[in-house]
């Protein structure tokens, strides 16, 4: 690319052959103003507002900075007395059609306008064209048009009715330098979408995320609905974002495999009666913890559906746990975590704090302590399963609040708690393909949470050899229990690899060829997937190293064809009537 | 089959409407009536230009010219002319302003005609347009052949570069230097460019691209021909407006008629050359007149312009290198190939044979309309005076009224007064005069014109065309159009020629395309030349010329008026009461100011008088 000289407001710069003045005035911070102009789009040129007097040798031009492409030599002057008063022309005109739009009072004021000549007109459009483009180039659903020629032009869906090809992705209103369009939101969707969600469809997922990287979330990206957009692609400086890539898999050939794929929270939604859902002001335990976070939405502050803090917030606990319609076992971890929200949430914004449980659980070190510390702060611990939320009021005080509806055991009375927040302290599920996981790595699995070989004495191994499982798809546990066990599933690979070999059981179960007559009852017999059917020979085969001669193939072979090694039947018997041997005697 | 006689029929629109057909239908039975069916042949040409004076009826070899000619006429005009001889004195032309009526009978020695110069013209009135073998007759087709069998592309690049043939759309672009950009353009880029021919001629009261097409489609086709083998292209179209079904279906059977004799389509003249050319209809935008325009129109997308730092000869259809000529230009083509480019510039202003910026070559089509007396298409050198082409070739103005102004150049161009009638017809002078060569409309105004009004006229077609796409043209239209409202309402304020002239400025300046930087013409011309006309709106209440409704009315002169009770009949609105024999009274809250009770008043007693302030 060829580099060119020129001048503009009499600074002399450099810059490659071609490129918009506007660029390289930007560049130099020269402020010129823009309209119908947005980086992601290319140039329209329709508002005239960033015209600049353009010098080449005698000629003097007034063009578009927004498109007007530099050559070697121009001069540019940015704020000429020209310039000013076509731009002054411009803002009257614009202003006789949107005489109350903030973009143009403010450039009126720039500009030194006190009262518009042509008037002041009432509509909010100023033709930019902005919405239209960036629905048809980058979103590509070409919805919005221009309609009408002349004075009557104007902005719209065809024939001005509501279009099926809107996807409702807001990109219209974003650029709108006006505020014209908005988007009439669905309060149900935007609380779940917006505020406690990932705010746009490419975002690092956590703060803590690792590899630290953003991802897209192919449900919810614009490109992937429309095959448009690919905005993020063009403001990549690196050019990192490659919409091509897809899942691919890929196979790996592993001598152990530490399972520790977790476990899924507690869906709220099972619960009705705790209005999950139905109020913006019930969250679940995860959702707390995403507002609670100094990288969250709200930027770690508490806060209501209407930005504001909240004066009182209820915890329920066991939410999905010890409950015979849900989970029947304790999960865990929800006390703790519970009783840490009670103490942010005091310390973050001083309200009173209810705890509605069953009976606390803070068993280990400190977790006892931390208790007590939290009954000295002031939080509020009601002993009773809560019943319900209901923003149904009964007196005045109950006005605008979420109202519990708990039976206090320990006082014998029905109480209703009115409360601006509700927090579901949502228990541990096992993961819902956890039973389908468990068969793929022929291990047993309980509840929907993994067995380990031996609850005592193998807590992290399998009765599959090499798998071992770590974590809470083991079981519900907290995060210091998980690592623990981490650590030991993963010195027990180790111990694995730093040996070199396995040792293989010896009482093993053999196919005796002659005899096998290819019926397949062993294959789908054995539990350890160890018997696989040769085509070739027509026959079974037993892998040595799977096999742990448990005997059951040998058992159910029909022709006897299969026998399990170490002790036959024989000496088995021989050892019977040796044992026998003295009583007959 | 020899025929003694031809009898030329004008086909052209304006004689058409006169019902041409049905007197070629009348002369044909005459004809075959009188058995002459063997000796004369009948044939309907193209536009004769002469329309204020159709139909038109020509009989060759005689070159005697006959105006008027209706059904009844024209058996009359086969009997005397044809069986006896004798030309029919009273279908004759006879010139407007002289007092004794002595008619012409020659064509040639018609003013109107004689002072013409016809180029683009030249097969007018003569060849049947919808025959491609009348066209070869008169060496059509020939500098087709000339161009790709004897010149290379960069030689009839050069011919036409030298002709100082330059564009006439309006811009005045020399051809020569777009061809070879277009050319070097797709070179360099190796796409594959286009030609287009803007046929969209949208100006009011012009009809030169249409009467073109009409009278000599082939020229236009060859023109193109010659365009595409000098460019290197392969595809062409012509954007034709909508209003014009007679051009196209003429251009359609032209290019079927090409096609079958091998000048279109595969391997042209068996030289491996390949070009066709698809014809596609305008919506009726005047603003697709405009290259980005036209060719975003032809892409299928909606006609508007864009910003036009990148020239569409770079970036146009389909971002191809895109060639775009007016009619005209291309029309002008296939003689400059033939004759020469010396013959060409030999025509018109300056020494252009090696700069064509410094002249105006060759000749221009003008449709005259409005205050003039021969109303039609001329085709004159450049160069010429305005006096030359209004009093002579004109005949002047009807009634013997004043010359008042001639509007040049479309509703972009501007009103040139009388001070600057002996000011040579040329792009630049025209330009520096502050109006515009255009495509070529030209409208004679009398003094009964208001200029205040005619600015209004325009900007309000503007207004109505304007796309609206960029803010000044738009807004600036809008607020224009007001303030001249304004102003011929009597309600003009003391600033409104400051605001009109700032806003001019500012379209001038700031408007996206051509179209919309030339918009403000109207105003600025008439401003420039007639600001007493708008003063006297402003300051006086009065229009000087006696147009403007809401500046006038209508007054019965009492000692005139004899109670006749003629102006009750012709009164729509029933505002003149009176009883006959008796004075007449005239309602000023029921009339309409029309005008139709002074056209019937035979003592001249209804006045049309400045409006009185106390109403």
């Amino acid at each position: 690319m060829k580099t060119i000289k020129l001048k503009i407001d009499g600074i002399e710069t450099t810059a490659d052959d071609r490129t918009p003045v506007l660029a390289i005035a930007e560049k130099l911070g020269i402020k010129i103003p823009t309209l119908c102009h947005h980086p992601i789009l290319e140039p329209y040129g329709v508002c005239r507002i960033c015209t600049v007097e353009v010098r080449s040798g005698k000629r003097v031009r007034m063009v578009t900075a927004c498109n007007y492409p530099a050559t070697n030599g121009i001069e540019v002057l940015t704020n000429s007395e020209r310039v000013r008063r076509d731009r002054k022309l411009i803002i009257e005109w614009l202003m006789s059609r949107c005489g109350h739009v903030p973009i143009l009072e403010q450039l009126a004021k720039d500009y030194g306008i006190v009262e518009p000549r042509f008037g002041r007109g009432d509509d909010d459009c100023i033709l930019c064209g902005l919405c239209v483009r960036v629905c048809s180039d980058i979103v590509g659903a070409n919805v919005l048009g221009f309609f009408g020629r002349g004075t009557i032009r104007e902005v719209s869906t065809a024939y001005g009715e509501t279009s099926s090809r809107c996807i409702a992705c807001g990109a219209c209103a974003y650029v709108c330098p006006t505020g014209a369009i908005r988007i009439e939101n669905d309060s149900e969707l935007v609380r779940q979408a917006l505020p406690l969600g990932p705010l746009t469809p490419i975002a690092i997922p956590f703060m803590q995320a690792v590899p630290h990287k953003p991802v897209i979330d192919y449900d919810s990206c614009i490109h992937f609905k429309t095959g448009e957009c690919k905005v993020c692609e063009k403001v990549c400086e690196v050019k990192a974002i490659d919409h091509k890539q897809t899942d691919q898999i890929e196979e790996i050939e592993v001598g152990a495999v530490i399972l520790t794929t977790g476990f899924k929270a507690a869906d709220p939604h099972a619960i009705p009666e705790y209005g999950y859902g139905r109020f913006d002001n019930v969250l679940t335990g995860m959702e707390f913890e995403r507002m609670n976070s100094a990288s969250g939405p709200t930027g770690g502050k508490i806060l209501l559906a209407n930005n504001q803090e909240p004066k009182q917030v209820g915890i329920i606990h066991c939410v999905g746990s010890r409950d015979e319609r849900h989970n029947k076992y304790c999960s865990r971890v929800c006390c703790m975590y519970a009783l840490k929200f009670a103490h942010l949430i005091k310390e973050k914004t001083g309200a009173e704090v209810y705890n509605f449980y069953i009976d606390m659980r803070c068993f280990g070190k400190g977790y006892e302590e931390f208790y007590h510390r939290l009954l000295e702060e002031g939080v509020r611990f009601i002993r009773g399963r809560a019943a319900s939320v209901t923003d149904f009021p009964l007196n005045d005080k109950e006005i605008g609040k979420l109202v519990v509806r708990v039976e206090d055991t320990l006082i014998g009375q029905v109480r209703r708690i009115p409360l601006d927040m509700v927090v579901l302290a949502t228990g541990l599920s096992p993961a819902e393909d956890a039973a389908k996981l468990a068969r793929t790595f022929h291990i047993s699995c309980g509840d929907g949470f993994f067995m380990e070989r031996h609850p005592k004495l193998a807590p992290v191994s399998t009765a599959t050899d090499g798998i071992f499982i770590a974590g809470a798809c083991q079981g519900p546990k907290d995060i210091p229990d998980t690592v623990a066990q981490a650590s030991a599933a993963a010195s027990l690979v180790q111990s694995l690899m730093s040996k070199g070999e396995i040792e293989v059981e010896s009482a093993i179960s053999v196919v005796d060829a002659e005899k096998c007559a290819g019926c397949k009852i062993c294959n789908t017999l054995c539990s350890l997937s160890a018997i696989s059917f040769d085509e070739e020979k027509k026959i079974s085969v037993i892998n040595d190293v799977l096999c742990k001669g448990c005997g059951t193939c040998a058992a159910a072979c029909p022709s006897a064809a299969i026998t399990a090694r170490h002790f036959t039947d024989e000496q088995l018997f021989a050892e019977i009537e040796g044992a026998l041997y003295d009583v007959r005697a | 089959m020899a025929f003694r006689s031809h009898v030329l029929v004008c086909a052209g629109t304006g004689c058409v409407s006169g019902d041409s057909f049905a007197t070629a239908k009348a002369l044909e039975t005459e004809i075959q009536k009188q058995g002459l069916g063997g000796e004369v042949q009948v044939i309907r040409t193209g536009c004769q230009g002469f329309c204020a004076q159709g139909p038109i009826v020509i009989v060759q070899p005689d070159g005697i010219f006959y105006c008027g000619v209706n059904q009844k006429s024209a058996a009359f005009l086969v009997q005397e002319h044809l069986l006896k001889g004798r030309p029919v004195k009273n279908l004759l032309y006879s010139p407007p302003a002289e007092e004794k009526k002595s008619p012409i009978p020659a064509l040639k020695d018609i003013p109107f005609f004689a002072k013409q110069k016809l180029v683009v013209l030249r097969n007018r009135g003569i060849i049947d347009p919808e025959r491609i073998d009348d066209y070869i007759a008169v060496d059509g087709y020939s500098a087709l052949v000339k161009a790709v069998t004897e010149m290379s592309p960069e030689q009839v690049i050069g011919e036409i570069k030298r002709s100082g043939l330059r564009g006439r759309g309006g811009g005045g672009f020399p051809a020569g230097i777009k061809w070879e950009t277009c050319r070097h353009a797709a070179k360099a880029r190796d796409v594959e460019p286009v030609i287009v021919c803007n046929a969209d001629e949208g100006d009011p009261g012009a009809f030169m691209d249409r009467s073109i097409i009409e009278s000599d489609p082939h020229a236009v086709l060859e023109g193109m021909i010659i365009g595409a083998r000098a460019i290197g292209c392969h595809e062409g179209f012509i954007y034709i407006r909508h209003e014009y079904p007679l051009a196209r279906e003429r251009l359609v059977k032209a290019i079927e008629q090409a096609r079958d004799y091998g000048f279109l389509g595969k391997d042209i003249l068996h030289t491996g050359m390949d070009f066709d050319i698809e014809i596609v209809q305008g919506a009726g935008a005047f603003v697709c007149g405009e290259s980005t325009a036209l060719m975003a129109s032809l892409e299928g997308r909606v006609g508007e312009p864009r910003a036009k730092y990148i020239h569409t000869v770079e970036y146009g259809y389909q971002n191809r290198p895109t060639n775009l000529n007016n009619v005209e230009t291309w029309a002008n083509v296939p003689l400059i190939i033939n004759r020469g480019a010396e013959w060409f510039s030999s025509m018109g202003t300056g020494e252009v044979i090696e700069n064509p910026w410094n002249g105006s070559s060759g000749t221009k089509v003008f449709s005259m309309v409005g205050k003039v007396n021969n109303t039609g298409l001329i085709e004159v050198p450049m160069g010429m005076t305005l006096r030359e082409i209004v009093f002579d070739i004109g005949g002047g103005i009807p009634g013997g009224r004043k010359f008042k102004a001639v509007q040049t150049g479309g509703p972009s161009g501007g009103c040139l007064p009388a001070d600057l009638l002996d000011m040579p017809v040329d792009f630049d002078s025209l330009t520096s005069a502050g109006s515009m060569m255009g495509s070529g409309g030209m409208i004679v105004m009398d003094d009964q014109t208001c200029m205040v009004e005619v600015a209004r006229y325009f900007i309000s077609f503007l207004t109505e065309e304007s796309c609206g796409k960029c803010v000044p043209c738009r807004e600036g239209l809008r607020t224009s159009l007001e303030a001249l409202n304004r102003i011929t309402q009597g309600k003009g304020k003391a600033d409104d020629i400051d605001l009109l002239h700032e806003i001019g400025a500012v379209m001038q300046d700031c408007c996206l395309c051509a179209l919309g930087t030339s918009a403000s013409n109207p105003v600025l011309s008439t401003l420039q030349y007639f600001k007493a006309e708008f003063d006297s709106h402003i300051k006086d209440h009065v229009c000087p010329a006696g147009s403007c409704k809401d500046l006038i009315e209508y007054v019965i002169d009492p000692e005139k008026c004899d109670g006749c009770h003629a102006c009750v009949a012709g009164c729509s609105t029933k505002a003149i009461m009176g009883d006959v024999k008796k004075q007449h009274i005239l309602d000023k809250t029921l009339c309409i100011k029309c005008g139709a009770c002074v056209e019937m008043c035979k003592r001249e007693a209804i006045l049309k008088v400045p409006r009185s302030h106390a109403a």
